[in-house]
C-alpha cells in the first residue's frame, strides 16, 4: 500500500485526483472605506497527484488552508486559478448543476462537526445522499442501512442526533458520507470534536473502510499521532505543500 | 512513502520564507481555467420569454374575439378563457426561455417585459403626438380617456410578465438541474422538518382563527398562565420542568398561515354575500318584471297581439308571454299623491310571466276581474274595533290589515255607510262598481289605503277640453297590496286590468307589448333573437332583462370586483409574511442548506425545498380559509344576519356561495403563495455552501 500508489505513478498510470496550479484568493472587504479590498491568498498554486485507493493526510496549523483545499477538490468552492481533474476530466469546467452531481455521485465529506440534519433520525439522515440521488426510497434505505451496519451503528438507527454520543454522530456522518460508495472521501478534522479513545476509533474505521471498499480518502487532522498511521502525509503551510 | 509526490507550485523554500515567492509564482504563471460560467444575460432565454410575453396579448386578443364572437360564449367567460389562453402562452415562453438558460432569467422577462410596453405604448403614444387619428388605439384613447388606456396596457404588459415568470419559475424548478425532474422525495421531507407543523398545531391554529382573534388570544393567554404556572411551581419545590419552547420559525410559519387563511376567509364570504345580493336582485327584478318585453317600432296600434302571442308561445324556450299596457299616472287617496306607472295585465296569463300573483300579501288577483267582490275597506273595522266587534271575516291575509289601523292615524270613515264600498274621501260613494287596482306596499303606505279603499288614477294624457287638454281621472278600488321586496317595484308599480286600461286610456284593442317569460334566465338574449326571427323582425323589436336593467347589473358588477380587488390585498400581505417567513427559515437552514449543497442537491433541488415551504403555507391556509369562508356562508344563510328592511329592504344577509368563485380565490392564494417563496427560495439556492458550513 505504501509504494503502490508511487509506481503507479511514476509509471505514468492514472491519478484518480490530479490539482495543477490550485490558487484560491479572496477578497476580504477593506478596513477603511474607501482603501482597496485587501487580498487574501489562501491556497497558492498548488500541484498534487492522488492515485485511486490512496489513503492521505494532511496536516498544517490553523490556516494553512487545509479546509479550504478540502472545499475545492471536493467542489464546493471555487479556485481563483488552477485545475481539479478527476480521472482526466476538469471539474469547474462542468456547469454548475454538472458540479452538484459530480459531489453527489464521487465525493463524500465528513466534517468536524458532524453536521447531521438535527431533525432527522440516524437512518433518515444516511439516507439523505441516496434520495437527492433520487433512489428510490427503498434502496436508498438499502444503501444507508448497509453502511450503518457496517459503521456500527444498525441498531441505533432510529435515534435521532441529538440522542447520539459524538463518536457515534460522527459515525453516522461517516455512513451518510459513504452510504452511495463514492470514489474519494473528503474528511476536515474528522476527529477533532472527540476524545482520543473514540478519536482511534473513527481514525481506525476510516482505515479499515479504506482497505475494505477501495476509497480514496483525504484527511485533514490536526492530531499528529493518528496523522503518523497514514499511509502517506501531506503537511500545508502558508498555502503551500511541503 | 512520505514525501509530497509532486508540489511543483511550491518552493521547496517557501516553507522558511513563505511571504515573497508564491505570489511572484502565481502572478508569473497564471494558468488560464476553462471554466463554464453562464451569462448573465441568455440570449436563447429572452428570445423564448419575449416570443412568449408579446404573442400573450395578441393571443388574448384574438381568443376573445373568436371565443366572444365567433362562438358566442358570455363575455366575462370569453374574456377570462381569452386571458388565460394568452397567460398561458406567456407561461410557456417562460419555461421554454428557463429550460434553454437553465435560469429563471429574471433579466429577459424584465427585458420582455419593457418590449413589450414598448410595443404597446410606443404606437399610442406616436399616434397622439403625431395627431394622425387613426386606427383602434386613438379611438380607445378618446373614447376613455389617456389614462384608463395606459393603464390598461401596463396591466397587460404586469399580467403577461408574471405569468412568463411562472412559467420561468416553474421551468427551472422542473429542468433547471440539466434533466426532467419533477420529483420532490426528499425536498418534501425536508420541508416538512423545517415547518414542523404538527396536526396538533394545526388544530390549535385553526381554532384561534375560528375562535376569532379576541377570544382566541383570551385563550392562548389562559394556556400560557397554566403553562407559566407549573414551571414557576416546580421551580420552588427544586424540580426540572421542560419547558417546550416554540421556535420562532414555527410561530412565523403560523402568523402566515393565519394571515393567509384570514384573506381567504374574508375573500370568499364578501364574494358570497355579494352574489347573494345580486341573486336577490336578480330574483326579484325577474319576479317582478318579464324576462323580456316584445314591442313594436314608433307604432301605438298593437292589437294583433293574441296571434303574436301565439307565435311567440311556440318558439321553444318561451314558457309564457302576457299583454301588457304601460302608462305613467298619478294615484291620489285624500292629500296623499304619488307618481305611479300604471301596467294593465291580463290576469289570467299574468302568472305565466311575473310572479305578481305570488307576492301578493291582500287581497286577490281575482278581484281585478271580479271588482264587486273587493271587501269593504279596513276603515270600518276599525270603527267596529272600536266598538269591541270582532273584525269581520275578509280574505287570507288579515295579519297586515289587523297592524294597519295604528299606522292609520286618521280614521274618518266614522260616518261612512256601514255597508257596501267605503269611501276614503268625504265624497260620496259612486253607486257603480268601481275596477280594481292593485299596489305594491310602499305605495299603501304612502297613499294610506288599504284592500277595499279608494284611490284616483289621473292620467295626464287627456282628451282636449274648451281649455286644452284635461287631465283624465277615474276612481279604482284597492283589490290587492304586493310585495315583492324591491322597493323601488313597490313604491312605484300599480296593476289594473288590461280591458279595464283600454278603455280608460282610450287605446282600442292595442297594448304596449308583450311580457316573455323564458325557461332559462341566461339563456334570454338568443331565445328572444328567436321570437324576433319567427316574428319577421321589423317591426318587432325584443329587450332582455339584461338591457332593461343594464346600469342596476352593471354597477353590481363593478362593486364585486371593486370589492375582491381590495381584498385580495389582503391575500397580497399575506403573501408577504410568507416572504419574511422564509427568509427568516433560510438564514436558519444556511448551515443545513450547505450540508445539503455538499452531499450534492442541486440549485433547483434547494430551491424545491422552500417553494414547497411556501406552497404548503399557502395550501393550508387557504384549506383554512375555504373551510372558515364556507362555515361562515352556511352560518350566515342558516342562522341569518338580520337586517333592517326599511334601510335594505332584505330581512337577512343574503349569501349564495359560488364553487367557481372559490376555486378562483383559492388558485388566486396558491399563486401569490407561490409567487412569495421565489425571491427567498432562490436566494437560499443560491447560498455557497462554504459559507454556510463556516457558519456556526
Amino acid at each position: 500500500m505504501d509504494s503502490a500508489p508511487s509506481f503507479a505513478l511514476a509509471a505514468g498510470g492514472s491519478p484518480l485526483l490530479a490539482v495543477r496550479g490550485l490558487v484560491k484568493t479572496y477578497l476580504m472587504p477593506p478596513e477603511k472605506p474607501g482603501a482597496p479590498p485587501r487580498i487574501v491568498e489562501v491556497l497558492r498554486g498548488l500541484d498534487l497527484d492522488i492515485a485511486p485507493g490512496e489513503m492521505v493526510g494532511l496536516t498544517g496549523q490553523s490556516g494553512s488552508g487545509k479546509s479550504t483545499f478540502l472545499n475545492v477538490i471536493g467542489a464546493l468552492d471555487h479556485p481563483t486559478a488552477g485545475q481539479v481533474l478527476f480521472e482526466g476530466e476538469d471539474v469547474f469546467s462542468r456547469a454548475a448543476g454538472g458540479l452538484a452531481i459530480f459531489r453527489n455521485e464521487t465525493v463524500g465529506f465528513i466534517f468536524q462537526s458532524h453536521h447531521l440534519l438535527p431533525e432527522f433520525t440516524a437512518l433518515e439522515n444516511a439516507m439523505m445522499p441516496g434520495l437527492i440521488r433520487r433512489l428510490a426510497r427503498s434502496e436508498a434505505r438499502q444503501a444507508a442501512l448497509e453502511m450503518l451496519s457496517r459503521v456500527g451503528l444498525a441498531e441505533r438507527m432510529d435515534h435521532k442526533p441529538g440522542e447520539l454520543s459524538g463518536g457515534e454522530q460522527q459515525r453516522v456522518a461517516l455512513a451518510r458520507a459513504l452510504c452511495l460508495r463514492p470514489r474519494l472521501l473528503l474528511a476536515d478534522e474528522p476527529t477533532g470534536n472527540l476524545d482520543p479513545a473514540t478519536a482511534d476509533g473513527i481514525h481506525r474505521l476510516l482505515t479499515e473502510l479504506n482497505a475494505a471498499l477501495g476509497i480514496t480518502m483525504v484527511i485533514v487532522t490536526h492530531n499528529e499521532r493518528l496523522a503518523e498511521a497514514l499511509p502517506r502525509r501531506l503537511r500545508l503551510s502558508a498555502g503551500c505543500l511541503v | 512513502m512520505n514525501r509530497p509526490l509532486a508540489c511543483s507550485g511550491c518552493h521547496v523554500t517557501a516553507s522558511t520564507q513563505p511571504a515573497p515567492s508564491p505570489p511572484d509564482h502565481a502572478a508569473a504563471e497564471p494558468r488560464k481555467v476553462a471554466r463554464n460560467v453562464p451569462r448573465v444575460f441568455s440570449a436563447a432565454t429572452f428570445g423564448f420569454a419575449a416570443a412568449g410575453v408579446l404573442s400573450a396579448p395578441l393571443v388574448a386578443g384574438f381568443g376573445q374575439m373568436a371565443l366572444g364572437d365567433r362562438l358566442g360564449l358570455a363575455s366575462g367567460l370569453a374574456t377570462v378563457l381569452a386571458v388565460l389562453a394568452g397567460g398561458l402562452v406567456a407561461l410557456l415562453g417562460g419555461l421554454l426561455g428557463a429550460m434553454a438558460g437553465r435560469r429563471i432569467g429574471f433579466y429577459e422577462i424584465g427585458s420582455a417585459v419593457l418590449l413589450l410596453l414598448a410595443v404597446l405604448l410606443g404606437p399610442v403614444l406616436v399616434t397622439v403626438r403625431g395627431q394622425h387619428a387613426a386606427g383602434l388605439a386613438i379611438a380607445a384613447w378618446e373614447a376613455q380617456g389617456s389614462l384608463v388606456v395606459v393603464l390598461g396596457l401596463i396591466l397587460t404588459g404586469a399580467l403577461a410578465g408574471t405569468f412568463a415568470f411562472i412559467g420561468a419559475s416553474a421551468g427551472y424548478l422542473l429542468f433547471g438541474s440539466g434533466r426532467f425532474d419533477p420529483s420532490l422525495s426528499y425536498e418534501l421531507f425536508v420541508a416538512k422538518s423545517h415547518l414542523r407543523l404538527a396536526p396538533r398545531t394545526l388544530f390549535g391554529l385553526f381554532l384561534l382563527v375560528v375562535t376569532g382573534i379576541v377570544p382566541g388570544l383570551l385563550v392562548a393567554l389562559a394556556w400560557s398562565y397554566r403553562r407559566e404556572r407549573a414551571q414557576r411551581r416546580a421551580e420552588r419545590r427544586g424540580e426540572m420542568a421542560l419547558r417546550p419552547r416554540m421556535p420562532a420559525t414555527l410561530l412565523m410559519t403560523l402568523i402566515s398561515i393565519g394571515g393567509v387563511a384570514i384573506g381567504v376567509w374574508a375573500l370568499t364570504v364578501v364574494l358570497s354575500v355579494m352574489s347573494g345580493f345580486e341573486g336577490d336582485l336578480k330574483a326579484k327584478i325577474l319576479g317582478t318584471r318579464a324576462h323580456g318585453m316584445l314591442q313594436k317600432y314608433g307604432q301605438n296600434d298593437f292589437s294583433e297581439w293574441r296571434q303574436v302571442r301565439q307565435q311567440v308561445l311556440a318558439v321553444p324556450g318561451v314558457v309564457g308571454a302576457t299583454p301588457f299596457i304601460y302608462n305613467e299616472v298619478m294615484l291620489s287617496a285624500d292629500q296623499n299623491l304619488t307618481g305611479t306607472l300604471l301596467e294593465a295585465i291580463d290576469p289570467r296569463t299574468v302568472g305565466t310571466v311575473i310572479d305578481l300573483p305570488r307576492t301578493i300579501q291582500e287581497g286577490k288577483l281575482d278581484y281585478l276581474e271580479h271588482p264587486e267582490q273587493i271587501p269593504p275597506s279596513p276603515e270600518r273595522r276599525g270603527t267596529d274595533a272600536l266598538f269591541g266587534e270582532p273584525p269581520p271575516k275578509k280574505s287570507e291575509p288579515s295579519r297586515k290589515a289587523d297592524v294597519a289601523p295604528k299606522t292609520d292615524t286618521a280614521p274618518k270613515g266614522a260616518e261612512g255607510p256601514p255597508l257596501g264600498p267605503a269611501p276614503s274621501s268625504g265624497r260620496a260613494t259612486p253607486p257603480k262598481v268601481m275596477p280594481g287596482i292593485i299596489v305594491g306596499r310602499e305605495m299603501a303606505h304612502a297613499l294610506r289605503v288599504f284592500v277595499g279603499d279608494t284611490v284616483n288614477v289621473i292620467s295626464p294624457l287627456g282628451e282636449l277640453g274648451p281649455s286644452g287638454p284635461q287631465p283624465k281621472s277615474r276612481a279604482f278600488r284597492v283589490a290587492a297590496v304586493f310585495y315583492s321586496g324591491m322597493y323601488e317595484y313597490d313604491s312605484k308599480f300599480a296593476y289594473i286590468e288590461l280591458t279595464e286600461a283600454q278603455r280608460f286610456f282610450g287605446t282600442g284593442q292595442s297594448v304596449t307589448g308583450l311580457e316573455i317569460k323564458v325557461r332559462d334566465v341566461d339563456e334570454a338574449r338568443p331565445i328572444l333573437r328567436r321570437v324576433l326571427a319567427a316574428l319577421e323582425g321589423y317591426p318587432y323589436r325584443v329587450r332582455d332583462w339584461g338591457e332593461l336593467n343594464r346600469n342596476l347589473f352593471s354597477a353590481l358588477m363593478m362593486e364585486k370586483v371593486v370589492m375582491a380587488v381590495i381584498l385580495a390585498f389582503i391575500v397580497l400581505v399575506a403573501s408577504f409574511i410568507i416572504v419574511a417567513t422564509l427568509i427568516m427559515q433560510v438564514l436558519d437552514k444556511r448551515r443545513e442548506i450547505a450540508v445539503l449543497k455538499s452531499m450534492g442537491a442541486g440549485e433547483p433541488s434547494v430551491m424545491k425545498i422552500f417553494v414547497a415551504e411556501g406552497i404548503v403555507i399557502g395550501a393550508v391556509g387557504t384549506v383554512f380559509g375555504l373551510i372558515l369562508g364556507f362555515g361562515t356562508c352556511l352560518l350566515i344563510d342558516k342562522v341569518g344576519i338580520p337586517l333592517d328592511p326599511e334601510v335594505y329592504y332584505i330581512s337577512n344577509l343574503p349569501v349564495r356561495m359560488d364553487p367557481v368563485e372559490f376555486v378562483l380565490v383559492a388558485v388566486l392564494a396558491l399563486a401569490l403563495s407561490y409567487l412569495a417563496t421565489l425571491y427567498p427560495a432562490s436566494k437560499a439556492s443560491r447560498l455557497e455552501p462554504v459559507e454556510g458550513l463556516r457558519s456556526e
